[in-house]
């Protein structure tokens, strides 16, 4: 008799867990399932019907406004593929995107550092510093940016000029996402680290840099996007030639505004890279967020 | 190593060096593994001296470790034991440089390393979650501090085999750490700290992540290895069997303040204070503080008298008497010096069966054994009485010890 109770009590977590875990994937009131659908809708559907109109011709378009392509054209697609300053347009893009990329992490991981893993007077002020950067609207401060960049960096129309100040307004967000997780490598490591003759630098490069990948591939992913879809400081900033491809589906479509098909096609195809991008770094990011090293 | 005040470790430190450079420079190709084989090789053997070392947290009052004076021999294997809290921790992390030194000096060999980097105290130590880095492989774990101290690499490969070698590690030297079981983990802990033949071994709780079984098979390993190997180590656990079994000398501390120093067997028979005494042994010491009247007390029904000399020289009417439960034998009730003692509980473990139970006639004492409310008498596993039996028992000659009721230090 004696048995029985004890081997009930070790079983019946596991059934019970078990089978509330199958619950809630097979259940799911339809409410939820019905605020899901209209969610997707909102943000899907402008999406989809940039992408269909792409395949319409603007007859199509002027005719049956929400209709589906038919026949399908191509040659709206294939006429922007064929247009040089879209591909100058993304090279810009893609530069900048690099360039802005590369000092958000390196920077970033290099501010976060400190912030997270040294003890030192201020360190929270400092650190409250980032965050308030978070509040500050990069267009108050754009008209400042504009003469500091043009007149006294002379760096006004280059990619560099672009992707420095958005590389300062994405170090808040990369902060406060990489400290938390600069903080939860543990502390025996870096005492190991010590003990075993790296300085704290050399910590750094050795132990923190190859376990903090994760949460660098999250920011930098973060500031890929950023910089892809900025357009309120090239505008400013790029002329000409050097113009980020946001700024390129603008021209286009006020230079073409009557060829609505083709802007559909225009966008789609630029917004196209940074999708992919993302997508395929999506896992990834979810693991940095969630957190550092175990063990 | 040049600016090192001249001493003996010092010289001993610059020639074992020296012969290193020497054979890693000519001798890549001709297999002469025995000269870093760290049992033949050259650890370099130091002394560790605590002197009046003091360690105060920033916004705390109290020392978490308080004047403490500890001398440990070259070679020696020591054990800091105590409760949590104690400074135990704090006192190994003084030495290997992880916490500030507020008063006092640290020595290892002759060397004042009180103000010195971790880096340059030439220690080693294993972390009780072992800290091992998680995107190197096991073998770059180990050669860790070879290849930051710019050994070359085939010697770095040499002395990391041959430590795998010793701890069975060979054939998972190129898994990651994630990949390998909470023992071979524990494992490479050790095998970085040998790897680099350090003069002193720190080992913060070692064994403390380690399943029961698994503990004390690694307990007794690392114990064998350390004598092997030789090399002075101070060992911190808050298990005080483990204190007792691998220790070659065990200090006790509470409260940041050291209580005693001594062999296993010097601290279980004659613990300096109660603190002691309640602290190593297990089960517990059956502890109780007593009225002395006329050079007797009176546990029980039992009437024990006090040596002469210790009650002439109370500073109270109180002492606290201490036995340990297989110091009881279980005697008739009528045999003179036997109090009773009724059963609560058996707990039988095969070589040995414990009886948990209260005093009888019992005048408002508190006689327990550590964090039990009970008594602990050890009897024969064959003869094992009911519950609620009573049972007589009486105290061996001469193996009761007499603490101060006051301060709590020893008596007799």
């Amino acid at each position: 008799m004696s048995v029985a109770p004890t081997s009930d009590l070790s079983i019946a977590p596991h059934v019970r867990r078990r089978k509330s875990s199958s619950d809630s994937f097979r259940g799911g009131s339809p409410l939820i399932y019905g605020i899901a659908l209209v969610v997707v809708a909102v943000t899907l559907g402008p999406v989809i019907y940039g992408v269909l109109g792409g395949f319409r011709t603007n007859a199509q378009l002027a005719a049956t406004p929400a209709g589906l392509p038919s026949p399908w054209v191509l040659d709206n697609y294939l006429g922007v593929l064929a247009n040089p300053a879209f591909w100058q347009y993304t090279w810009n893009s893609v530069a900048v995107a690099m360039i802005t990329t590369a000092a958000v992490v390196v920077f970033g991981t290099m501010a976060a550092y400190p912030l997270a893993r040294y003890e030192f007077k201020g360190r929270e002020a400092l650190y409250m510093v980032f965050v308030l950067g978070l509040l500050f609207p990069a267009a108050v401060a754009i008209v400042p940016l504009f003469i500091l960049i043009t007149q006294n960096f002379g760096l006004g129309n280059t990619w560099l000029g672009v992707a420095l100040p958005q590389a300062a307004f994405a170090l808040p967000t990369t902060v406060i996402i990489l400290r938390p997780f600069l903080m939860a490598i543990p502390k025996e490591l870096e005492e190991a680290a010590l003990l075993d003759g790296a300085s704290r630098i050399g910590f750094f490069w050795r132990i923190l840099l190859p376990l903090s990948g994760p949460g660098m591939v999250t920011v930098g992913v973060l500031a890929f996007v950023g910089s892809w879809n900025a357009y309120l400081l090239p505008l400013l900033l790029l002329q000409g030639e050097n113009k980020t491809l946001p700024l390129g589906v603008a021209d286009f479509s006020s230079e073409h505004s009557s060829d609505t098909a083709g802007v559909f096609a225009f966008t789609t195809l630029a917004m196209i890279p940074a999708l992919i991008f993302f997508l395929a770094m999506q896992k990834r990011i979810v693991n940095g967020l969630q957190g550092a090293v175990k063990g | 190593m040049a600016e090192h005040p001249v001493g003996q470790g010092t010289i001993a430190l610059q020639q074992c060096h020296s012969r290193h450079a020497s054979v890693s420079n000519d001798t890549r190709h001709d297999g002469s593994s025995g000269t870093y084989l760290p049992v033949e090789g050259c650890f370099i053997m130091a002394t560790v001296t605590f002197d009046h070392a003091t360690r105060i947290y920033p916004g705390t009052e109290r020392p978490a470790v308080d004047a403490l004076n500890l001398h440990i021999e070259d070679g020696e294997f020591l054990v800091l034991v105590g409760p949590s809290g104690c400074g135990k921790s704090t006192s190994l992390r003084m030495l290997a440089g992880l916490e500030d030194v507020n008063g006092g000096h640290i020595f290892i060999g002759e060397r004042d390393v009180t103000d010195v980097q971790p880096k340059d105290r030439d220690i080693a130590m294993v972390f009780q979650n072992y800290a091992l880095y998680p995107h190197m492989s096991v073998a770059d774990n180990m050669g860790f501090a070879l290849k930051i101290a710019g050994t070359p690499k085939a010697e770095i490969r040499q002395r990391v085999e041959e430590a795998a070698k010793i701890l069975d590690l060979t054939e998972y030297l190129d898994r990651k750490p994630k990949a390998l079981s909470g023992g071979q983990r524990q494992r490479v802990a050790m095998g970085r700290a040998i790897v680099r033949q350090p003069q002193v071994f720190l080992m913060d709780e070692p064994l403390s992540n380690l399943d029961a079984k698994l503990r004390v098979q690694t307990r007794t390993q690392i114990a064998s290895l350390q004598r092997r190997l030789g090399v002075t180590t101070v060992y911190v656990t808050h298990d005080q069997t483990e204190a007792l079994t691998m220790g070659d000398r065990i200090a006790v501390l509470n409260a940041g303040i050291l209580q005693q120093v001594g062999t296993p067997r010097e601290m279980y028979d004659k613990p300096a204070n109660v603190f002691v005494a309640g602290f190593i042994g297990s089960p517990a010491m059956n502890i109780g503080t007593f009225t002395v009247t006329n050079g007797s007390v009176q546990v029980g029904a039992a009437t024990l008298p006090i040596d002469r000399t210790i009650a002439s020289n109370l500073d109270s009417n109180r002492v606290t008497l201490g036995f340990r439960p297989e110091s009881l034998d279980v005697v008739d009730a009528s045999t003179a010096g036997a109090f009773h003692v009724e059963v609560n509980l058996v707990e039988e473990l095969g070589s040995d069966a414990y009886v948990y139970g209260s005093l009888k006639d019992d005048v408002a004492t508190d006689l327990h054994a550590g964090s039990t409310d009970q008594l602990i008498v050890r009897i024969n596993p064959r003869h094992v009485p009911e519950k609620g039996e009573i049972i007589s028992v009486a105290i061996k000659p001469g193996q009761q010890h007499v603490f101060s009721a006051t301060s709590g230090e020893r008596l007799s």
